[in-house]
């Protein structure tokens, strides 16, 4: 019998613990589904399903998936859906969701109890940033979870094509002063992320530390407050989405013949590298990030 | 110039050195003086209309919440006690956030079912900090002088390297690190930027030979520094905090029955002398500027 390797020289944790593959979908919660989705659509995403049970639609295009819940949860801790959309989740594809969900919790994640309805998918989920939650999901590959508690919209075409390319680059989140480190060591614990080196830099908004995810798929931005910024107690969030784009300038002048307006000002402006969106209904925005994929 | 203008924003009291309802102990912290006060979880449990009264006393006192305390025998536990103690460590990490309280004190484990690998407790710390992120909470971990395996500020130091997170640090208290007797030489392997509280207290003998000793002065005899019969180490603690290069929070954290049934501004008196005492003349300092302002950011004081 041969040794492993393990048994004889501590080689630590291997890359991509969870075999983290991803965003499955991300979920925003707001009291305005309607006006929500209408910028969605702007963007180039399409309506395609809605929740058996629950004020819920699912919005896709090319390989993303965007939820709407304007579902009001009695239940304490969840976001509460208020007019400006908010990040209210960020579903992980994982190897086993089962597994990601234990290991996360033996290393300090906080579960979040579910309440699903007869029929129902139990999606395991932890808590993120501020009142957010992550999923771990594992059905994507030969059937899905949209098949399970989604009842697809008559007529639609069920999986719109991605406009110029776009896809999910990944996501920024606000933290507090001297809270980088903390967060870093959060999610490369929990998940396996690594700090990108800071001369590694995507799109036009540089700021903060970027994270990469253990399957090389998407990143995270962490962005504390500008210094000598007196910043609002337990302010951290999940502020925007980054999509990524292989032609930023194809991809902007396409939204914007939808409708789309861009920030143009001296700081921030549309480049070869990226593009901000203006923002919608209070605080809603997305960036856009060259990216080859 | 007032008597309360002397340079102490840095010391605090702990609300459970003082007998009484929790805002008559908050009025009497903030009227000697003080701009802080260690939250000492069971004074806010018991507040008779519950916890969100207590919250609510406490973010109307006007005061600075320097931490929680004190979650005790966390870590090195197995399967179901474990379990349990996740659940209390998150119970208190919830009570923390709801006050604003930055901090959440954290003792070394007494419990003999505990494991006395190191290996074992620091992954235990290491959960317990990467709980608290999500909060934006700090641990202390804090060497009870009668710990089983942690008992000195050293071994608990070597606890907190080895789980290596961010937002894990060393609470050292004078009270244990002279009754275990703790070489002060020591603090100069400890980085200063990783001390997260710095716990003050003396007792009225010179020492506190056995364990039953220990815990009966720390629970029950501790006055506060230049009190008791340790002043010149207890001065000698903060001279070389300070020279380290901690400029972290000092709470007197005194738990004595005498100030248990003496009048609140009397107890809270003695503790502003003493914060008096220590940042005067132990620390040598002047008395702030009109309007001096605190550096944003813990990062940008202990740089």
């Amino acid at each position: 019998m041969t040794d492993l390797p393990r048994d004889r020289e501590a080689l630590g944790e291997l890359p991509n613990p969870l075999g983290l593959d991803g965003i499955e979908f991300i979920e925003y919660a707001t009291t305005r589904p309607q006006a929500l989705g209408q910028v969605l659509e702007m963007m180039g995403f399409r309506p395609v399903a809605r929740h058996r049970s629950r004020e819920v639609l699912l919005y896709r295009q090319g390989a993303m998936n965007v939820v709407i819940n304007a579902h009001v949860s009695a239940r304490p801790h969840s976001v509460k859906p208020t007019e400006t959309p908010v990040i209210a989740a960020v579903a992980l594809r994982v190897r086993d969701a089962a597994a990601a969900y234990r290991r996360a919790l033996e290393r300090g994640a906080w579960a979040v109890p579910t309440h699903v309805e007869v029929m129902e998918l139990n999606i395991p989920a932890i808590h993120g940033v501020g009142a957010s939650r992550i999923f771990f999901v594992d059905r994507y590959r030969e059937f899905s979870i949209w098949d399970v508690d989604f009842v697809p919209i008559p007529t639609v075409e069920k999986h719109p094509p991605a406009l110029a390319g776009l896809h999910l680059f990944g996501l920024v989140q606000y933290i507090g002063t001297d809270r980088m480190d903390d967060w870093c060591e959060f999610y490369g614990e929990l998940f396996g992320f690594a700090v990108l080196p800071d001369e590694q830099r995507f799109g036009i908004l540089p700021k903060g530390r970027i994270l990469q995810s253990p399957c090389k798929g998407f990143y995270l931005q962490l962005i504390e407050p500008e210094p000598g910024i007196v910043d609002i107690e337990g302010d951290e969030s999940l502020q925007r989405v980054g999509l990524g784009t292989p032609d930023v300038p194809q991809a902007v002048a396409l939204l914007a013949q939808r409708g789309v307006e861009f920030v143009e000002n001296r700081d921030v402006h549309t480049e070869d590298r990226g593009a901000l969106t203006r923002n919608w209904l209070g605080g809603l925005m997305f960036e856009l990030v060259h990216s080859a994929r | 110039m007032t008597q309360l203008s002397g340079n102490i924003d840095d010391f605090g009291m702990c609300t459970a050195t003082l007998a009484g309802p929790l805002e008559a102990r908050l009025r009497a912290v903030r009227e000697a003086g003080f701009s802080q006060v260690m939250l000492d979880a069971r004074d806010i449990v018991d507040h008779p209309q519950g916890l969100e009264a207590a919250v609510a006393a406490v973010r109307a006192s006007g005061l600075r919440v320097t931490g929680l305390q004190t979650l005790r025998d966390f870590e090195g536990l197995t399967g179901q006690l474990h379990d349990y103690k996740v659940d209390v460590a998150k119970a208190l990490l919830e009570m923390a956030a709801a006050l604003g309280a930055p901090l959440l004190l954290a003792s070394s484990s007494v419990s003999p079912h505990a494991s006395d690998d190191p290996q074992v407790i620091a992954r235990d710390l290491r959960k317990l900090a990467i709980l608290a992120v999500p909060l934006g909470i700090r641990v202390a971990y804090q060497a009870l002088s009668w710990g089983r395996v942690v008992s000195e500020f050293t071994t608990a130091w070597d606890m907190v390297c080895r789980a290596d997170v961010p937002n894990l640090g060393l609470a050292i208290d004078s009270l244990h690190a002279l009754a275990a007797e703790t070489a002060l030489d020591d603090l100069e392997f400890i980085d200063s930027r990783k001390i997260f509280l710095v716990q003050l207290a003396d007792f009225m003998w010179q020492e506190a030979r056995t364990v039953e000793e220990r815990m009966a002065t720390a629970t029950r005899q501790r006055v506060f520094p230049g009190e008791g019969a340790h002043s010149v180490q207890v001065g000698d603690l903060v001279s070389r905090l300070a020279a380290i290069g901690y400029r972290g929070d000092y709470c007197l954290d005194v738990f004595n029955d005498d100030y248990r049934q003496m009048p609140l501004a009397m107890v809270a008196e003695r503790a502003r002398r003493s914060a008096a005492w220590l940042g005067e003349e132990v620390l040598q300092r002047s008395v702030p500027l009109p309007n001096a302002m605190r550096l944003k950011g813990r990062g940008a004081i202990a740089g």
